[in-house]
């Protein structure tokens, strides 16, 4: 009891010390506007927003700003993907590809202005879910984390690189795999962390630092996207809003067990390692379709197919939180970016973080729900404008504000070759349906998973069983195998028999 | 999320897998070959002797490598057996397509001389403006010449600068600050006389100028971070006005 008190108190301090500051709010009514700004507008995404910010923010103002900024702009981002969603059925996120199923059927009655309401209301209750589960479950497996070692670091990162290698795969699962091997290979570029051995440096001295995170980050996300948008297109005929846009409590009340559900699911979803908020809007929507009495009305304009995919992709941030700053493992391609920011600024997420960050992480979350929440009810027709924006015309700016923050992250020329070289390779995995978030946790894992592999096998002795001598590092090891041996052909057909049997 | 593909994009998909698994399986195994130079069964340095097999720098690279081997075969075979090897060489099996080639072809002409040529020689705020000049007059309508066009006129000023001044001595020039301005004023004029009745092309001008100004300077006044190319012809000028001149005005 005298823990959770003390936890509340912690969280009331940092909450009040934040919302006592004047800056705070210019911070996070800057990063929410613009990460709305980035989701409405089809072609930029929320890890695209945070990435960017990361460069911008990352290392150049007090730690409590920058994450104000790269919170409050991810929050905001998600939302924002709403927006022509409903009003042109083009999703302005990945993460909000399942909104558009039933808000543009909406928007097309003349109810859409209903929906903006509905699915800001939504973001908001989803995002709250998220933080409150944040806030417990960090601290539950903070402790639980105080047991976590070496071998069972590195089965984590590895598990994580092959989760979201098996569920960002758009196409082949064997792709996914192959997109997580790049990254780990690109971690291991430079001075080996344990014995100082350079390699795959030919004989270049920048290669001996290895990869810096935020011009891989950039390469990654920022670079394909500029590529892949930078194309003429016919902004499609957008539904008309008419009256003011506003929450319908009544709705709300009758589909809270949905709003509910949803929020579980997201952050759930969110919480496994690598896997973003576009599964999670999924995952939820599938499930409301099976179990609600509506079911067969998702589709065709249902509030409940709304509200079942936004809440959870809003619930998924604070699901993604969880790993990234328990287990330094993100959990989803916006917390990669999220966590190049940590790396940056000097700090290790993992059971070694100061608690008083995720307390601030927690505040920072809920003030910027509330801003998102504000925001989405008084300014959605600014929103709207910005829509008509076409994309060729905002990418550019967007390359300019991506070598900048490159430069002056790392403060060399070098960086911005890697980003080029690391942005054309990104393109060309996105046309093979390569995913690119497991290639960006593997040069973020990479590092990890090295050196507690190695130290694994230095404190045993080269015993190859340390990995399989713990309880966690055992169901650990059994989860990598499960995974893997999943995907075998022979495998998948026992399943598929054994699961026609049981149906 | 996922969208079932029709058997041709598959098809095309599988031809592209083949090649992939071709590259993929080249590049790992010369890294393959690379990681043995890391010293992997107890190597000796200057007659001391390194770790043992299990601590060596090699054993995880090793692994990496024979994995993404192992998966490049795997690819290899998914795309043989679902027609990939039979289409390899035909463009029309790979999913060839000018329009999109031509497109790609003079972005990464653009993005690779603004980052490799302009960008660490010419003033930032110059080459900037071009960039977006060109990208946004070249791109909005989808305009095959357009396209060229923007790509010539951002690749004229890199390749002047790339061979004039290749040496990172020479850097601190102007005379390629010069003929960028020139060739971004040129455009400018270029577009301006295409703009009627387009108003995304009217606003161009004060995009190209507005964005990578306000960016640079608050980066470099505002978050006090280094910036490219400080000496370039107009941001020595910015900097020069900023401490001699403004800020004197609220430091005293």
């Amino acid at each position: 009891m005298d823990f959770v008190l003390t936890q509340l108190s912690g969280f009331g301090g940092a909450f009040y010390e934040l919302a006592a500051d004047p800056l705070t709010y210019v911070y996070l009514i800057t990063s929410v506007f613009l990460g709305i700004t980035f989701g409405a507008l089809p072609g930029l995404t929320a890890t695209l927003a945070v990435t960017i910010l990361t460069g911008f923010f990352g290392n150049k103002i007090p730690l409590d700003y920058s994450l104000i900024a790269l919170l409050g702009a991810y929050v905001g981002a998600i939302y924002g993907g709403s927006y022509p969603s409903i009003l042109l059925n083009i999703p302005g996120t990945a993460a909000s590809a399942a909104t558009a199923m039933d808000g543009y059927p909406l928007a097309q009655k003349g109810r859409g202005g209903e929906a903006l309401g509905l699915t800001t209301t939504a973001s908001f209750v989803g995002t709250l879910i998220g933080t409150i589960a944040l806030l417990v479950f960090v601290w539950v497996l903070l402790l639980l984390s105080k047991n976590i070692a070496s071998p069972e670091k590195a089965l984590l990162a590895l598990f994580g690189i092959l989760l979201s290698g098996t569920l960002m795969s758009e196409d082949l699962v064997v792709k996914g795999w192959i997109a997580g091997l790049i990254g780990l290979a690109m971690a291991m570029v430079g001075l080996d962390p344990l014995l100082s051995e350079p390699r795959y440096t030919f004989g270049w001295s920048y290669m001996l630092s290895g990869f810096q995170v935020v011009p891989v980050l950039m390469g990654a996300f920022a670079v394909p996207q500029i590529i892949e948008g930078m194309r003429h297109m016919e902004i499609g005929k957008m539904a008309q809003v008419t009256g003011r846009i506003l929450p319908n409590l009544k709705t709300v009340r009758r589909y809270l067990p949905t709003i509910t559900r949803s929020g579980v699911i997201g952050t759930g979803v969110g919480a496994l390692p690598g896997v973003g908020e576009d599964v999670a809007g999924w995952v939820s929507y599938g499930v409301g379709k099976t179990v609600s009495k509506e079911g067969h009305k998702f589709g065709k304009g249902s509030l409940e197919g709304l509200l079942s995919s936004e809440t959870a992709n809003n619930a998924c941030i604070g699901g993604a939180l969880i790993p990234l700053l328990v287990l330094g493992i993100p959990g989803s391609p916006p917390a990669a970016a999220l966590m190049g920011a940590f790396k940056i600024n000097n700090i290790i997420p993992g059971p070694t973080i100061d608690p008083d960050i995720i307390l601030r992480v927690v505040a920072i979350m809920l003030m910027a729900s509330f801003t998102m929440f504000l925001m989405g009810l008084f300014t959605a027709r600014i929103f709207m404008k910005i829509l008509r924006i076409p994309q060729v015309v905002f990418l550019p700016i967007v390359m300019v504000l991506t070598t900048i923050g490159s430069f002056s992250v790392g403060g060399g020329i070098n960086d911005l070759y890697l980003m080029l070289g690391v942005g054309f390779v990104a393109y060309f995995m996105n046309l093979l349906k390569f995913p690119i978030a497991p290639l960006v946790i593997g040069v973020i894992l990479g590092g990890l998973f090295d050196e507690t592999f190695r130290r694994s096998l230095l404190i045993s002795g080269g015993d190859i069983f340390v990995f399989a001598s713990r309880p966690v590092a055992s169901v650990l090891l059994m989860l990598n195998i499960a995974l893997v041996m999943s995907q075998f052909p022979f495998i998948k057909r026992v399943f598929s028999r054994l699961f026609r049997k049981i149906a | 999320m996922q969208q079932d593909p029709t058997s041709e994009d598959l098809s095309v998909l599988r031809t592209r897998d083949f090649w992939a698994a071709l590259v993929l399986m080249v590049v790992s195994a010369f890294f393959l070959w690379r990681t043995f130079d890391i010293p992997l069964w107890g190597g000796n340095r200057a007659g001391v002797a390194s770790a043992s097999w299990y601590n060596s720098a090699a054993i995880v690279p090793l692994g990496i490598f024979s994995a993404l081997l192992i998966l490049s075969i795997v690819l290899l075979v998914i795309a043989i057996k679902a027609g990939g090897a039979k289409q390899a060489l035909s463009a029309v099996g790979i999913g060839w397509d000018r329009a999109e080639a031509l497109r790609f072809t003079t972005i990464g002409v653009i993005l690779f001389f603004y980052v490799a040529g302009l960008v660490p020689r010419v003033d930032f705020i110059a080459c900037s403006g071009l960039l977006i000049t060109a990208l946004i007059f070249g791109f909005h309508k989808g305009h095959s010449k357009r396209m060229i066009l923007a790509a010539v006129v951002l690749a004229l000023p890199g390749l002047y600068a790339f061979i004039a001044h290749l040496p990172q001595a020479e850097w601190g020039a102007h005379d390629d600050d010069v003929v960028t301005l020139v060739v971004w004023a040129g455009l400018t004029v270029w577009v301006m006389a295409k703009s009627q009745g387009d108003r995304v092309l009217r606003i161009i001008p004060l995009l190209a100028v507005l964005a990578p100004l306000l960016l640079v300077c608050a980066m470099a006044f505002g978050f006090r971070q280094n910036v490219p190319n400080r000496g370039g012809i107009i941001f020595s000028q910015i900097e020069y006005h900023y401490y001699v001149t403004l800020r004197p005005l609220w430091r005293s």
